[in-house]
């Protein structure tokens, strides 16, 4: 019965199409006001618990916005992004103790070295195909892993490392003069992932986001088209280490001090849980997984709810999206809120005929 | 630089390790061929069988042997269930989707078994077998029976399912499907079948090197979870394709790493060895192979 209503109220729905331009003013008053809205509404609105929450749901969108450009674009599946961040956080913090440059200069240097790094070690993985490509950055977080857990964090000792295992009163990593305060630190980690989205959008609309489309469609079809598909599957890897290193680096100054079992191996497998779920497609997706995955926990928490079961949840999510929603939440809920939506109407328009 | 003696009790352990590797290596290759689904649950799966035997054993007071037998029939069902339920969903996709997937079902039992046997308390468990205590001298080196248990385990798993693969119908089904499942399906095999007994026989490998690890190494959801990406080495060396390259690769891995123990200057970073050595050889084997060969979609 309802799907006679859908079908009926169809017709009517059909909407005049939008003037060309239309819809990206609009899409770009929505990220305005909501920008506005995380910069100076959020701060005033939220305790300092949430505020902290929301600090990491940047951070962590940044991280997933780095993995949805090699999963949604590319196609390539990186499962030790993790790594990558903590390669970032650890040269961020190694130079806000050795120097004394402003923090957007750290940020960058830290992006910069992460970029150099990662691709560095992704150079030679990207010859392998998908699967193998996956499974050896498995590998290689793996290591990384075990190298972090050698070496540790810095914590204001001298040397390369920067780690003294001896010292008692640990200064915390600094944060930027305009950002000490927590609500200030979360607007500007709120600016830098502003940023960081505008670089992919700049990305996608232009010559390399055409490139990379061609690519995640066919291969073989793309380098027939006389795209240098190595060339920019190298860009697509280079483009998310640097967003990754910033991450990072903002992520040191958020937590004052870092451990290297705040970066466990599983980690990198929630982030391509949560990127999935929230859909590797869309900028919007990055979003979606940040709140997701930090925001969730701290409401949990409040309710006295185990944060496993999010893990659970995350779980279940995969496997959900892989079988039936490929394009993950970004895209499913609005079909899903305007497929509602018609049926709502429909159910109206037959009440009152 | 340790002297050889030093050396010695550690080509023990590091052949045990190896022999257990070589078994989950083994399983998970057979699955790839016959299913191509890389099974990233099975250290998962063992793990959480091992800390319901644990259980078991600990707060129900069991025999011993029930609790081993549970852990293994719990790997075997959560495989075959899974296999059954997202198999055939999953059938027309790329590797890598497959892949992934499991990576969901790792999530949801590592959640799980947070919840069920947290960690937070610093409680430590561990599960012993009788074979621990006795065994038997070789030179200065003491050898227990479990050691010999999980090296013998891996020769056996390797040889008998070469041997299954090599002279049995079904076996002969599992080589076909690995080299094309619609014209297999053509040829009237059974094709859900057969793959429905390679995701049970990768199961009850699961739940085995569940309990041969937790006795190993340690009863430790997080270890034994990620102890799955060792095996997953080897196997990537032998291209997820020969079990005797399969077999070989492990025992390297498995002496490679518990030979670094006593080398101060590496003791720290032997853990990578799976790693390193996969990342080399991937990066070695491939070359001259650069074009994907489908679509990938995610």
């Amino acid at each position: 019965m309802a799907d006679t209503a859908v079908a009926a109220a169809r017709p009517g729905q059909r909407s005049p199409l939008p003037r060309p331009g239309t819809g990206t003013l609009v899409r770009a008053g929505v990220v305005a006001a909501l920008l506005l809205f995380a910069l100076f509404g959020l701060p005033q609105l939220l305790s300092l618990y949430y505020i902290d929450s929301m600090t990491q749901v940047a951070v962590w969108s940044m991280a997933a916005l780095g993995l949805g450009v090699l999963v949604g674009r590319v196609g390539l599946v990186s499962l030790g992004q993790v790594a990558v961040l903590a390669i970032g956080a650890w040269v961020a913090a190694r130079l806000l103790f050795a120097t004394a440059q402003p923090y957007p200069l750290v940020l960058l240097e830290a992006g910069l070295i992460t970029m150099l790094t990662g691709t560095l070690i992704g150079l030679p993985a990207l010859r392998l195909r998908g699967l193998y490509l996956a499974l050896i950055t498995l590998m290689l977080a793996g290591a990384i892993t075990v190298v972090l857990a050698t070496a540790n964090f810095p914590n204001g000792g001298h040397g390369f490392f920067g780690y003294n295992g001896s010292l008692v009163n640990i200064p915390p990593i600094r944060r930027p003069g305009v950002a000490g305060s927590d609500p200030a630190y979360f607007r500007y980690a709120v600016v830098v992932a502003a940023l960081m989205f505008l670089l992919v959008l700049v990305h996608i609309r232009t010559r390399p986001g055409r490139a990379w489309a061609a690519i995640r469609q066919s291969e073989p079809a793309a380098l027939a088209a006389g795209i240098n598909t190595w060339f920019y599957k190298l860009w697509a890897l280079a483009l998310a280490s640097f967003i990754t290193g910033v991450a990072g680096g903002v992520l040191a100054g958020a937590d004052h001090y870092l451990y290297s079992i705040d970066f466990p191996t599983y980690y990198s497998i929630t982030l391509l849980a949560v990127v999935l779920m929230g859909g590797a497609y869309s900028l919007w997706g990055a979003i979606v997984a940040g709140l997701l995955w930090q925001l969730l926990p701290s409401l949990l928490q409040n309710w006295g709810v185990s944060a496993d079961w999010l893990t659970i949840l995350f779980g279940v999510g995969v496997l959900q999206v892989l079988t039936t929603a490929p394009a993950g939440l970004a895209d499913q809920v609005p079909k899903d809120l305007a497929r509602l939506g018609r049926l709502l109407r429909g159910l109206a328009t037959r009440r009152t005929t | 630089m340790p002297s050889w003696q030093d050396f010695e009790p550690f080509i023990v352990s590091g052949l045990a390790l190896g022999g257990v590797y070589a078994l989950s290596g083994v399983g998970m290759v057979v699955l790839y061929q016959a299913t191509g689904v890389v099974y990233l649950a099975f250290g998962a799966v063992g793990a959480m069988g091992a800390l319901i035997a644990w259980s078991l054993i600990n707060d129900a007071h069991t025999p011993g042997w029930v609790g081993w037998l549970v852990c293994v029939a719990f790997g075997a069902v959560v495989t075959l269930g899974y296999g059954m339920v997202f198999g055939p969903a999953l059938a027309k996709r790329d590797p890598l989707v497959k892949a992934v997937a499991t990576l969901g079902l790792t999530l949801v039992l590592f959640g799980l078994m947070d919840l069920l046997w947290t960690t937070s308390g610093g409680e430590s468990r561990a599960i012993t077998l009788p074979t621990d205590g006795g065994g038997f001298m070789i030179g200065q080196v003491q050898v227990d029976w479990t050691q010999v248990i999980g090296l013998a385990a891996g020769i056996v798993i390797t040889v008998v399912t070469g041997a299954f693969l090599r002279y049995t119908k079904l076996g002969t089904a599992m080589r076909a499907m690995a080299n094309d499942r619609e014209i297999t399906a053509t040829l009237g095999v059974p094709v859900r079948r057969v793959e429905a007994a390679a995701w049970l026989g990768c199961g009850v490998l699961a739940g085995v090197a569940g309990v041969l690890l937790a006795d190993l190494v340690a009863l430790d959801a997080t270890t034994l979870t990620f102890l799955v990406i060792s095996s997953l080495a080897a196997a990537l060396i032998a291209r997820l394709r020969s079990i005797t390259l399969t077999f070989a690769a492990a025992i390297l891995i498995g002496l490679v790493h518990d030979l670094l123990t006593p080398i101060n200057s590496l003791t720290n970073y032997r853990d990578m060895t799976p790693f390193v050595l996969a990342a080399v050889a991937l990066l070695v084997l491939s070359r001259g192979r650069v074009l994907s060969r489908s679509r990938e979609e995610m």
